[in-house]
């Protein structure tokens, strides 16, 4: 009979399309330049290792721009398989319930082993929810570490900082005396406000920083990041400390031009500094910490952002996602992102594989990262969740700039950045209801 | 309508509708739909919303920053105004005034309005480089370490650079041909009055130029406000930290930056009032014109 | 022959200086075109001429920076060029419609949809920004040329500007063509299009440049790297710059000069109705 014999064909034909067709999914991702470079490779290599799923990714400006794109995408229902979330815009993509899957459930659910215990500890928990549960995949992990200028510090003959009463003590007038900029550092809410509450274990926002509800007042307004930036501006004073402005590269520069002997970055810009031809020996360490706050520093957390499975995609496209997932999270593929992009390994069979291969032995400064994110953990260091986060930055980042240039004091600055801080997270609240 | 138009009904029906069709769905949808996220706070991805009634509108108008960004934006648009239009009739009156090479210096001071703002931003960007810019060498030789990026007037300054060399153009071709169009009688006979060419201008040609004057301001304004974003963009790399910005941009930092779509709505609508009494002051003085001529 | 007056000679200094104003940023985009991006990362732009705008202008024009390989310089001056070309179009023919219906028929709506249309005039797009936005995106028009296009003609310069000008073309015409028997279609393809050449060419100029030189929008709606176009390419250029292990200044600029050239080339060889498109539309 003809009907039967349509439908039956009509199958067959579904059959052979599902059994020979490449599963296609889309990464959206903010990694430009060499980076970008680095993620195309590795989504290359994926394709060439199996053939049920091929995998574009497709940058998307800066991480905010990413972010907006993504959302605007999943509005229209078009959203990508996998988006790239940063840190600041956690509270935004995990807030949103139904818009993503937990990483956590879609590997589960297609077959892929997961522990939250093969993940080195600085990652496990940032952009999990307050349950614990791992909701984006780290994807790259980076954390503020103090780079230096082995060539300065051996010039002016001191060695890097441990704490920042050293650094202000011995440390700069030895490298201003030598004809150095002691320091700089390329974004100030990050390492001087975010991680340092981690670094001192602070508490950064009440509801254990956010993780527990939408009620939550931030806590930056604290005698030891106020002692922290009245310091800043006196270093500044004497020529300890320069600020270049609220752009990344703008600080960074200057401490490849050799002006700079001590900056502040993130772990993944081991990469790009190592590919470049300095003119000097670079090294990194931790980041220092203030004596007089605590005695027993406590580790980073992990800044930079994860990947997310978006909802609303067929199952064949999760299995997809959850297979591209498990090449991500393989340790060969961490291992070489890491090497390339100096972005921590995420998990410690990776880090093991790194380490086993003599890496660390070459590269110590590669390692610095992940040691840091390995320390002490306490109450305060898990990371934070707040909604309308980019825009809490982008006041702290106006209030800190204008504190450098003199047009406010600490103290002012600190108690706008509260203000509207709480502001916009209880409006933030709101648009949850 | 001319008197002597045609009656048919349908055909002129036919001719509006694509006009109408897009104005419809493209203009007056987005607007009832931006006052209408303006009494909302919503989140990003469409899932939850509460209506706050006035709230974005007075948080905005309680905020300091917000009345900051709003003075800047006045001081802005002000600065970008008088410089442009201030360059652009110098150059207007010289230009009608030369016989040698007249065509070629017109080109060459017409050609940047083909240019658009962002590039205007990124060869900002790269003048005003912190390690090599030329301007900041410039600068340098003055002993002012120029910072944009860093020091707010020095990044304000580089905005409002790059803005007028954008907006001078326009203003030179308006200000030209209204110089073009004094008649020769009446330039002949302010010659024939006035001997010193000073008081030849101010007496006689800046009066005939005040229309387009006038015209241009509103011009230069509606400039300075909306079109100046990809400077204000570029220049900032997109990174809004304590430099200065315009009121458009800070639609653009909540709204796409930050997600808060009731906020940047609140903030549209008010840009909206603000349009509108642009243009009811702008009517009034074209009023005003057409009983002069 | 006699001695150039003192004030003749100041005129040309002032208008020399105010050229060199002008033209100065160019060249120095120009001359970073030529040198290797190691030696601007030193020392910046120069006076001296390199050899690698060859290098920088294949790199700039055929090679991608995105995976998709789609995003090189020429797909992006394609784009441009759709834009701006699609934009004028569309404006002029949609407004000249829209104006003839408004001027030549008695319409008993006349003055409402005059009125309609007139309001698009109070507020820019950058006002309702976000909202257009999420319209475009409600009708599936995000990363098309459409989307791209059509809600930028929704403002009615072209309209106004064709209304004025219908206006003044003298009424004998219409009556003699109905004297001759011409119907309205005939009277507008036949008459009405003919004399409005020179208007039409103005505001085809005009609008290029306008479509040409959109960043705003283009930059919202556009997230597809095969959509971007050479303006809202910037915005990369300039994140690339930042994020890059040598800055590539040269091919930047490359983009930036192309980005410049097309416009600037029309409004210069086509001075003449340019300048009278955009003074009449002052109206």
């Amino acid at each position: 009979m003809p009907r039967i014999t349509l439908s039956s064909v009509i199958a067959s034909l579904a059959l052979t399309t599902a059994a020979t067709a490449e599963t296609k999914i889309e990464l959206w991702h903010a990694m430009g330049g060499a980076l970008g470079e680095t993620v195309n490779q590795i989504a290359e290599n994926f394709n060439a290792s199996q053939d049920e799923v091929q995998l574009t990714p497709v940058f998307k400006g800066s991480y905010e721009e990413t972010l907006t794109a993504g959302i605007a995408a999943f509005r229209a229902g078009e959203q990508p398989h996998i988006m790239q979330v940063f840190d600041a815009g956690a509270a935004t993509v995990i807030g949103a319930k139904g818009a993503t899957v937990p990483v956590q459930d879609l590997l589960a659910d297609n077959g892929v082993d997961f522990k939250i215990e093969d993940y080195i500890s600085g990652v496990r928990y940032f952009f999990a929810d307050s349950d614990g549960k791992m909701i984006g995949m780290p994807f790259n992990s980076s954390s503020p570490i103090m780079y230096y200028n082995v060539d300065a510090l051996e010039a002016a003959g001191v060695t890097p900082p441990a704490t920042w009463e050293e650094f202000q003590e011995t440390t700069a007038p030895a490298l201003a005396n030598a004809g150095y900029i002691p320091l700089a550092q390329s974004h100030l809410p990050w390492i001087f406000t975010e991680n340092f509450m981690s670094r001192h274990n602070l508490p950064f926002a009440t509801n254990d920083n956010g993780y527990d509800g939408l009620e939550t007042e931030i806590l930056v307004n604290n005698d030891s990041i106020k002692a922290h930036f009245t310091a800043l501006t006196e270093w500044q004073e004497s020529g300890f400390f320069e600020w270049y402005g609220t752009g990344w590269g703008d600080n960074q520069t200057p401490f490849e031009e050799g002006k700079v002997a001590i900056w502040l970055g993130s772990s993944g810009s081991f990469g790009g500094l190592s590919k470049k031809d300095l003119g000097f020996d670079f090294s990194a360490t931790y980041l220092p910490y203030w004596e007089a706050v605590t005695t027993e520093p406590k580790q980073t957390f992990i800044g930079g952002a994860a990947l997310f499975a978006m909802s609303g995609k067929s199952d064949a496209e999760n299995a997809a996602t959850a297979k591209f997932f498990e090449y991500l999270t393989a340790p060969e593929t961490q291992v070489f992102w890491h090497k390339e992009t100096g972005y921590v390994p995420i998990t410690e069979a990776a880090y093991e594989l790194a380490a086993a291969e003599g890496y660390y032995q070459e590269q110590p400064a590669a390692e610095i990262g992940i040691k840091q994110l390995s320390l002490d953990a306490g109450e305060n260091t898990r990371g934070y969740r707040m909604g309308f986060y980019v825009q809490i930055r982008d006041v702290m980042n106006r209030e800190y700039g204008r504190i450098l240039t003199g047009e406010t004091s600490v103290e002012d600055a600190f108690s706008t950045i509260e203000e509207e801080a709480n502001q916009l997270l209880a409006r933030f609240a709101k648009t949850q209801g | 309508m001319k008197r002597a138009g045609f009656t048919t009904i349908s055909l002129p029906v036919l001719l509006l509708l694509p006009q109408l069709v897009i104005i419809a769905v493209f203009f007056y949808w987005p607007t009832v739909v931006a006052i209408h996220s303006s009494f909302y706070l919503q989140d990003p991805f469409g899932f939850g919303s509460t209506f706050v009634g006035l709230e974005n509108y007075a948080d905005l108008l309680s905020s300091r920053e917000y009345r900051k960004i709003a003075w800047f934006t006045v001081v802005f648009s002000g600065l970008v105004t008088f410089f442009s239009l201030a360059i652009a009739l110098v150059l207007a009156v010289k230009a009608d005034k030369v016989l040698r090479g007249a065509k070629t210096y017109r080109t060459l001071l017409m050609w940047v309005y083909a240019v658009a703002p962002p590039v205007a931003g990124f060869i900002a960007v790269i003048m005003f480089n912190q390690s090599w810019g030329p301007l900041t060498e410039f600068f340098g030789l003055f002993g002012h370490r120029f910072m944009v990026g860093v020091n707010f007037n020095d990044t304000a300054f580089s905005m409002v650079l790059a803005s007028v060399w954008k907006q001078v153009p326009v203003n030179f071709i308006f200000f030209l041909s209204g110089l073009q169009s004094i008649p020769r009688s009446v330039r002949e006979a302010a010659l024939i009055d006035n001997r010193s060419a000073s008081g030849r201008f101010w007496d006689v040609t800046f009066p005939l130029l005040a229309p387009t004057g006038f015209f241009l301001l509103i011009i230069n304004i509606t400039y300075s406000l909306f079109d100046t974003f990809g400077i204000v963009d570029t220049v900032v790399k997109g990174e809004p930290g304590n430099n200065p910005m315009t009121l458009v941009y800070k639609v653009y930092v909540d709204g796409f930056r930050g997600n808060d779509l009731g906020g940047s709505s609140a903030q549209s609508v008010i840009l909206m009032v603000l349009v509108l009494a642009l243009t009811i002051f702008q009517f009034r003085l074209i009023e005003r014109r057409i009983h002069y001529t | 022959m006699r001695k150039p007056k003192l004030s003749t000679l100041i005129d040309h200094a002032v208008l020399i200086a105010g050229s060199l104003f002008m033209m100065l940023p160019l060249l120095m985009v120009l001359q970073m075109t030529t040198i290797p991006d190691t030696e601007i990362i030193r020392t910046g732009p120069s006076l001296t001429i390199g050899d690698q705008f060859d290098d920088n202008f294949t790199k700039a024009m055929f090679e991608a920076s995105g995976f998709s390989g789609e995003n090189t310089g020429l797909s992006m001056l394609k784009n441009s060029m759709i834009l701006g070309m699609g934009f004028a179009v569309g404006k002029i023919v949609i407004g000249m419609m829209a104006a003839y219906a408004i001027v030549y028929f008695r319409l008993r709506f006349a003055t409402l949809a005059f009125w309609l249309i007139f309001t698009t005039l109070l507020l820019p797009l950058e006002v309702r920004i976000l909202p257009s936005y999420e319209v475009v995106q409600w009708l599936g028009m995000l990363n098309t040329y459409q989307g791209l296009i059509i809600p930028l003609i929704a403002s009615a310069t072209a309209t106004f500007f064709f209304r004025q000008f219908f206006r003044s073309v003298p009424e004998e015409l219409v009556e003699a063509a109905r004297i001759d028997g011409a119907g309205p279609v005939k009277f507008f393809i036949d008459i009405l299009v003919p004399l409005s050449q020179t208007m039409i060419a103005a505001m085809f100029i005009i609008m290029f440049v306008y479509g040409w030189n959109q960043y705003l929008w283009p930059t919202m709606i556009t997230t597809d790297e095969d959509m971007y176009t050479l303006v809202r390419g910037i915005k990369q250029i300039v994140q690339v710059l930042e994020g890059a292990v040598v800055p590539e200044f040269g091919r930047s600029n490359v983009l930036a000069l192309v980005a410049v050239i097309p416009p600037v080339l029309v409004v210069v060889f086509f001075q003449s109705w340019f300048v009278k498109g955009l003074t009449e539309s002052d109206k």
